[in-house]
């Protein structure tokens, strides 16, 4: 029932003064758009706790119904235990419907993009690439 | 009567000490990595085993990611860097004229960049463009030495050092006979962690180390080295830190020793890890071969 809720909601904003992005690893502005936002909602619906950057996977419904999958790339696995973050608490509760914003990526790979923000339904949230 | 008291009333008192103790310790210990957190520990006995130096131990230095400082709210939420103030919270106040330093911190920045011989200089310029093309830590292969920084847990006994790593990359390990040989191995293949041999001088372990292959950089930004190199670490035990230093000597292409970034790395009851496997899905969509520092 929930999934009906679940719309794709992509704006494409530009972001003058973004902070800046980390990771350990190549340029995450090399790789991702960072002058584009894009904000999905959608079930985290797998955590893939690698190095060097940890990628989480959301399903995101659209009006038509169709399921789309995108891949996010994040930090690298120690910096999420620094903040105390696992994969559990990326993933939320089981269906939980999340807002993510994220850049998509520059080579033009469709639902690859790198994450800013997960909002979950309580409102609580985890700004992973700075404020 | 007496062992009867100390019956009833120890318990009641270990309580008591569990409650209170480990809740004054907190309160007074100092922040992971602060400079006071190192001078308290590099001022007690430096420990020995069988008359030399005791490495034994889980090391912290931060891990390169000091830069990290996550603010945890209450709600839950988690800003991991570049945080600003909280929502809702009060204005800070004006900044001083002057403000005040930030606590001094252990492990601040970067070393200088290696000195190359003149006729090197295109050639690292050349790979520092294309990093994202040939820097095999982007590979998630080792990074070698001493780029690899120090070891995040030692284990020694009388014959031997072993270093272990659990690094962005994997989990890597070093063995360092310290058994007064001089010779090294002579049936190694070259590798990324090279071979090496340990010997003591004082409270400091020198490890030396050499046949290493040519798939590994000093440093970011086309810093690369021939197979003659040869790195030299100390180990200096102070209290519960150790003082870190690398040189790495290679004549053929560098100007003089380039020494890495110093750390210093102190006790620790966090233990390793098994770090999460390396599985690079990035490098296929980089679009400019941008790159920064990949620090350890």
């Amino acid at each position: 029932m929930r999934h009906r809720l679940l719309g794709v909601l992509v704006a494409v904003v530009a972001m003058l003064g973004m902070a800046p992005l980390l990771s350990a690893h190549h340029s995450v502005a090399g790789q991702f758009d960072l002058s584009k936002s894009v904000t999905l909602k959608g079930v985290v619906s797998k955590v893939d706790w690698v190095n060097p950057h940890i990628y989480l996977h959301i399903d995101v419904k659209g009006d038509d119904g169709q399921v789309t999958t995108w891949a996010l790339g994040t930090v690298p696995t120690a910096m999420a235990r620094r903040a105390g973050l696992t994969r559990e608490s990326i993933t939320g509760k089981s269906g939980e419907v999340v807002t993510i914003e994220c850049n998509p990526a520059r080579d033009g790979t469709k639902h690859l993009g790198w994450v800013n923000t997960i909002t979950y339904a309580d409102g609580h949230k985890y700004e992973l690439s700075g404020r | 009567m007496t062992h009867h008291i100390c019956r009833r009333w120890l318990p009641a008192a270990a309580l008591a000490a569990a409650i209170v103790v480990p809740a004054a310790l907190t309160a007074q210990a100092p922040p992971r990595g602060s400079a006071e957190l190192i001078a308290q520990l590099s001022a007690k006995p430096t420990p020995h085993l069988n008359g030399k130096p005791d490495f034994n131990g889980t090391w912290d230095h931060l891990g390169g990611i000091e830069f990290v400082r996550p603010q945890k709210l209450a709600d839950g939420s988690v800003c991991l860097r570049g945080c600003g103030p909280a929502p809702g919270a009060p204005r800070p106040a004006p900044a001083p004229a002057a403000a005040p330093p930030r606590p001094a911190q252990a492990n601040p920045p970067q070393a200088l960049f290696p000195k190359y011989k003149p006729e090197f200089q295109a050639k690292v310029k050349d790979l520092s463009a294309r990093q994202v093309e040939n820097d095999n830590v982007l590979k998630c292969l080792a990074p070698g030495v001493p780029r690899i920084g120090p070891p995040g847990k030692i284990v020694q006994n009388s014959k031997e050092v072993v270093f272990l790593y659990d690094d962005v990359n994997g989990g890597f390990f070093r063995i360092i006979p310290v058994d007064g040989r001089t010779t090294y191995r002579k049936d190694m293949p070259a590798s990324f962690l090279g071979d090496s041999i340990g010997h003591f001088e004082g409270d400091t372990l020198v490890v030396e180390t050499t046949n290493f292959n040519e798939d590994t950089w000093l440093t970011d930004n086309g810093a690369f080295h021939t197979a003659g190199l040869k790195v030299v670490e100390r180990f200096r035990r102070v209290g519960d830190t150790i003082e870190y230093t690398a040189a790495a000597h290679d004549p053929a292409v560098l100007v003089e020793p380039w020494s890495s970034k110093p750390y210093t790395m102190w006790v620790t009851n966090q233990e390793l890890e098994e770090p999460a496997r390396c599985e690079d899905r990035d490098l296929e969509h980089i679009v400019d071969g941008s790159h920064h520092d990949n620090p350890r």
